[in-house]
């Protein structure tokens, strides 16, 4: 029993508290530093998880699963934990109030400091999130994402301009469209086996007796985690949403909201469906994957605003998670368990490096006063930080080194060439191609000279960047690059606490 | 015909009607109907899976009513949120929209 | 004459080390001073200082070269990352001439940009490719070469694209795409040499060993052939270096065509196996560089900038030492590698100070121009090997391993062309003075580095080869090397008399039928945006969505697994 697990959740709620009752500003540092302290507490979770070498488990009010609903930490889920706590305190810290920044010219463009409302929605994001990441029942999992989802609409649309509502309420429809659908297969699931444990349930399932109605289960909540993950081709929410929002939301919206039900697709398909299952279905997400990244790569080249690009880029990159399904699922001992930490590893550096990308794009756009390409001739000169934290988190995205995308990238490579997955070698090299295009494209622009946009006839602006901003989205795609000093084996705390069980965790 | 299956039928038509609103329905509006109608139907059919747990011998499951309530209670704040999002947007286009004419009266 | 009797390379070293970790740290300064002082750049009082210090950085890895022991290896950052040095005598021959061009370009280069606002930036740019370029010639292992190569391919953008105009941002582009694909072959062959080796990131001599018996020799070779030939620019991948070399600023350009492209030949050296023939990939790699060399000199005749005739030299004589290593493989002949690096290592300080060359005609005054082509000439008939010159003992030092046949008469021709082309690039300085007269920070530079690129070769010879320098100085030798430069010389004395009128082709050649491609990619990227569109109105996504749902349910419920 470790009272940390709970703790994950309560925490940030605990932080709403002096918000709603504290002024604006002192509400604000108190949010930060419950967000700091979601920090301490992932990373003791993690450091726990490493420590023991086993799962970290917590049962509520004492009921032991499958009548209870317990909590449980494993390797792959601290590791998640520890990566979305950290991305939402950058975050927070880019967007708090800062010296200044009342006086600022910037403050007119309304991009400074965002209002309390916003570390409403972070911290709620932060439970919604830990509660994602550690819960074990797939309806608990189901309200999670409901929470999640309900606090990253708002998100969207906090400045209230027209194009930012509408992108809002299609996302939250699309969200809705695909949580029924989980949900319904968590009623399949139900009717068959009468718990929603995971634990139980997987060896429930590995019995075989589901027949067809399990299948059907499997594939409904499957689709409704696409769909919140904007897998191609449901992507159709995630260009507008994540483009229109302001730069600290896009922020997190790119970088861990999508990531949840990521996380929870390869929950389900790792620890709940049996093996065989996985490896059949395995394909179709990969093919998901492969479309993503080739598809979305095309049109995010194609983009003529930086946001969009970045955002199509998000769209892409989900997919790259997608192809470790049938690698990891082989049971080819090395090279599956070097994809499975390949595929996380990738998880974590582009969480990193796309919050980078985000807000250094945040910090152009405002410096310049929009984020049109054919008119960022020269951004360099007037943000380059900015432009520095776009260029070495778009590195990460290229998959060159030194960077956690160019690790993940050789581990995905290694392990699709070494199980003659020809096809999945190939996506994963076009894909790098694709991103070297778009990011390259940016820097490219960003480098020329100004004076020779003259068509335009508009110079460079007389605004600087806002340089402690810029240095928090520089540390953010340090992070992605530190990534990159993993060694190029298997990471034994991922596999921590895997296959699921309650053994040893229980009272 | 018993009760479950009558249940279950019912279930899946609402569950039918959902979808095909979904689908079909031009404005946001529609779509939360639909999505409404949708999860109607997935908490009948909860409702109609507790009554086959109950096989072991007990009077019926308790646990699918409590999610059910929960899933309601999820699915308000959703039709909530939506609807408020909804209001909001059309209330921002008509001032935009009257903001235009005022343009051009001027 | 062939290679089995070549001896092994000496130790260049005139220094013996003083301490054996004086050569360890030597080598890892080497490419640290300049990554260190290109971030140390951020603060002002450096880079005030900067342009004085260029001159120095390349200091180290001088000394390196000259003193670092050979095979020595130094494990620089512990096991996870295996971050490892090595000096060999291909690499340390690469490594030391480019050291003399960098010291050498970097003074002129500060000369030449003396009134440029973008001189820092430059400087920055300039410190990150030399740090990239001595990285690549040291590095051992392969996920260090890697990271270095990719280092000083995208570094040496930011030479090229310096001048920012319409061109240089065209050709800029060219040069990043095909880095990027190059980038993108090479991590491939990459991870299929390493993951036949128990490590995670092998030393490269260990992987290449395993190579022969690979289950994965022919796909590894393909890429690695194409990863690196991309870089040298064989034909027909060599159409971004007439671009990308001729629109930098002069000093840029002396380092890209010297130096840069060498990345390309360390490659070959590296992920080639020497000592294990293979034939049919010699032939084929011999066969390409050969039509390069010749391709090279046709269309560089018509070109009528110095720079670009100087830039299609450079995809010749990289046909040259394709075909050299080429030869070599074909035959698994021992010393292949090092007499490669040499005739390189040749070629990096001679086209380097024809393009310095280049820049001081430019700042001339047309009389004046005259003698600095004077200069030019000699230098480009060294090139092309004129006896009593350094070039020739490159030129013969080649013949070693090409052997006689098709291939080395042929190869024995190209000098003729090679003359040729200098011819041209010579009558196309002198023609180039416009008024004034070169600051001394040009000139001095330019003829030191003339200077050296005519002597080394003779002091390297007999280290290289094994062989007395007096072989390349009898009778037969001469005339062996005499009768081309004559052939070449007496065509460029034909056509200066009686040219045809050939319209110039247009730098990038190839390129401007390959348009369509861009036509095609403007399609694709129409045709997905269009697609996007349709794909992301809500009727259709919606039906996806249940379109995916039913997919899976398909796929787990006919497939032969029982649920």
């Amino acid at each position: 029993m470790s009272a940390l697990l709970v703790l994950a959740i309560t925490a940030p709620l605990l932080g709403l508290v002096p918000l709603l009752l504290l002024g604006p500003r002192t509400g604000e540092r108190a949010a930060l530093g419950m967000l700091a302290v979601n920090v301490a507490i992932t990373a003791g979770i993690a450091e726990r998880v490493a420590q023991g070498g086993r799962a970290l488990g917590y049962v509520v009010g004492g009921f032991a699963p499958p009548l209870g609903v317990g909590l449980r930490a494993d390797g792959f889920s601290a590791a998640m934990m520890l990566m979305a706590a950290l991305v939402l305190l950058f975050t927070g810290l880019f967007a708090m109030t800062g010296p200044g920044d009342m006086t600022r010219k910037v403050k007119a463009r309304g991009s400074a400091g965002m209002p309390a409302t916003f570390f409403i929605l972070l911290l709620s994001l932060a439970c919604a999130l830990n509660l994602a990441f550690l819960a074990q029942d797939l309806f608990t999992l189901y309200v999670a994402l409901e929470l999640l989802t309900f606090a990253a609409v708002p998100l969207v649309c906090l400045e209230g301009k027209a194009g930012q509502l509408s992108a809002a309420l299609t996302y939250l429809l699309f969200a809705l469209f695909g949580s029924v659908l989980y949900l319904l297969g968590v009623v399949l699931i139900y009717g068959l086996y009468g718990t929603l444990d995971i634990a139980h349930l997987a060896g429930l399932m590995a019995q075989g007796t589901g027949g067809a109605t399990a299948g059907a289960a499997l594939a409904l909540m499957s689709a409704g985690l696409m769909a919140k993950a904007a897998l191609f081709p449901l992507h159709l929410w995630l260009p507008p949403a994540h483009s229109g929002a302001p730069p600290a939301a896009s922020a997190v919206l790119s970088a861990v909201v999508i990531k949840a039900p990521l996380f929870l697709l390869v929950r389900l398909w790792s620890d709940l469906a049996p093996l065989p299952l996985t490896q059949v279905a395995g394909p179709v997400f990969a093919l998901c994957g492969a479309a993503a990244i080739v598809f979305c790569g095309v049109v995010a080249l194609a983009q003529e605003r930086l946001k969009l690009l970045i955002a199509y880029s998000t769209a892409a990159q989900i997919g790259y998670l997608c192809l470790m399904f049938p690698l990891a699922a082989s049971d080819d001992g090395p090279w599956s368990a070097l994809a499975w930490t390949g595929g996380t590893l990738h998880l974590v550096s582009h969480a990193l490096s796309k919050a980078a990308m985000f807000l250094a794009a945040g910090l152009i756009a405002e410096t310049m006063g929009h984020d049109r390409l054919s008119g960022l001739g020269g951004v360099g000169r007037v943000a380059p930080v900015s432009v520095a934290a776009f260029g070495l988190g778009g590195l990460s995205l290229m998959g060159l080194p030194p960077s956690g995308g160019f690790v993940a990238k050789v581990m995905l490579l290694t392990s699709a060439l070494q199980q003659g997955a020809w096809w999945i070698a190939t996506v994963v090299l076009v894909g790098g191609l694709l991103a070297g295009g778009y990011v390259l494209r940016v820097v490219v622009i960003a480098l020329q000279h100004p004076d020779s946009d003259a068509a335009s006839g508009r110079g460079l602006p007389d605004a600087r960047e806002c340089r402690w901003r810029a240095l928090i989205a520089l540390a953010l795609a340090f992070g992605a690059m530190l990534v990159g000093f993993m060694p190029l084996a298997p990471l034994p705390f991922l596999d921590i606490g895997r296959p699921v069980t309650w053994e040893g965790l229980l009272p | 015909m018993t009760g479950a299956l009558l249940f279950g039928l019912a279930g899946a038509a609402l569950v039918g009607c959902g979808v095909y609103g979904l689908l079909t329905a031009p404005g946001a509006l529609g779509r939360v109907l639909g999505f409404n109608i949708l999860g109607g139907g997935v908490f009948l059919m909860f409702g109609v899976v507790a009554r086959r747990g109950a096989g072991a011998g007990f009077g019926a499951d308790p646990v699918p009513q409590a999610l059910v309530i929960t899933g309601i209670v999820v699915a308000f704040c959703a039709t909530a949120l939506a609807v408020a999002l909804l209001v909001r947007l059309c209330a921002v286009q008509a001032e935009a929209a009257r903001g235009g004419d005022g343009d051009k009266e001027t | 004459m062939t290679g089995d009797t070549l001896s092994p390379p000496l130790d260049l070293s005139a220094l013996e080390p003083a301490l054996p970790v004086l050569s360890e740290a030597l080598m890892v300064v080497a490419i640290a001073l300049p990554l260190v002082l290109a971030f140390a750049a951020l603060v002002p009082a450096v880079r005030r200082a900067l342009p004085h210090l260029l001159v120095f950085v390349p200091l180290p890895a001088l000394i390196a070269a000259l003193a670092v022991p050979r095979g020595l290896s130094v494990l620089v950052a512990p096991d996870p990352f295996r971050f490892t040095l090595a000096l060999d005598a291909p690499g340390a021959l690469l490594l030391g001439g480019s050291s003399l061009l960098w010291m050498t370009a970097g003074a002129y280069a500060m000369a030449y940009l003396r009134k440029d606002p973008a001189r820092p930036a430059f400087m920055v740019w300039w410190l990150l490719t030399m740090a990239g370029s001595f990285a690549v010639f040291l590095v051992a292992d392969v996920a260090s070469f890697y990271l270095a190569y990719a280092l000083v391919s995208f570094s040496a953008y930011g030479l090229a694209a310096h001048d920012d105009t319409l061109e240089a941002r065209r050709a800029g582009s060219l040069y990043l795409a095909l880095t990027v694909l190059g980038e993108a072959l090479l991590i491939a062959a990459f991870v299929m040499l390493a993951s036949g080796t128990a490590d995670a990131n092998p030393q490269i001599r260990d992987a290449v060993a395993l190579l022969p018996t690979s289950p994965w020799k022919t796909p590894v070779l393909v890429l690695v052939l194409l990863g690196f030939t991309l870089k040298m620019g064989l034909f027909p991948l060599h159409v971004w270096m007439p671009l990308a070399h001729s629109v930098a600023p002069v000093p840029g350009s002396a380092v890209l065509s010297g130096v840069v492209v060498k990345a390309g030949v360390i490659g070959l050296l590296r992920f080639l196996p020497e000592s294990v023939p293979l034939p049919g990939w010699g032939a084929v790699l011999c066969g390409a560089g050969l039509f390069t060399a010749y391709y090279g000199v046709a269309v560089g005749l018509t070109q009528r900038h110095p720079k670009r005739a100087l830039a299609y030299s450079t995809v010749s004589q990289m046909g040259v030492v394709a075909a050299v290593i080429g030869a070599g493989i074909l035959n698994g002949t021992a010393g292949t590698f090092t007499i490669a690096a040499y005739y390189a290592a040749n070629h990096m300080l001679l086209k380097g100070a024809m393009f310095l060359a280049v820049g001081v005609a430019m700042a001339s005054a047309p009389r004046r121009a005259w003698a600095v082509a004077g200069v030019a000439g000699l230098l480009g008939l060294s090139l092309a090997g004129l006896p009593l010159t350094g070039g020739a003992m490159a030129k013969y030092a080649i013949k070693l391993i090409v052997p006689e046949g098709v291939a080395g008469t042929l190869l024995t021709l190209s000098a003729a062309g090679s003359t040729l082309l200098m011819a041209r690039y010579a009558l196309l300085v002198a023609r180039s003075g416009t008024e004034g007269a070169p600051p001394r920070g040009l000139i001095l530079p330019a003829l030191a580095l003339a200077g050296l690129a005519l002597v080394l070769p003779f002091l390297l010879f007999e280290a290289v080869t094994g062989l007395p320098a007096g072989v390349a100085f009898t009778p037969a030798a001469l005339m062996k090397g005499l009768w081309p430069v004559a052939v070449g010389l007496a065509v460029a004395a034909l056509l200066a008399w009686k040219a045809p009128r050939v319209p110039e082709v247009p730098a990038g050649d190839i390129l401007h039928t390959l348009g369509f491609l861009g036509a095609t990619g403007r399609t694709i990227m129409g045709g997905a945006v269009a697609a996007d569109a349709v794909l992301r109105r809500w009727p259709v996504a919606a039906l996806a969505l249940l379109g995916v749902a039913a997919l899976v349910a398909a796929t787990l419920t006919f497939a032969v697994v029982p649920l």
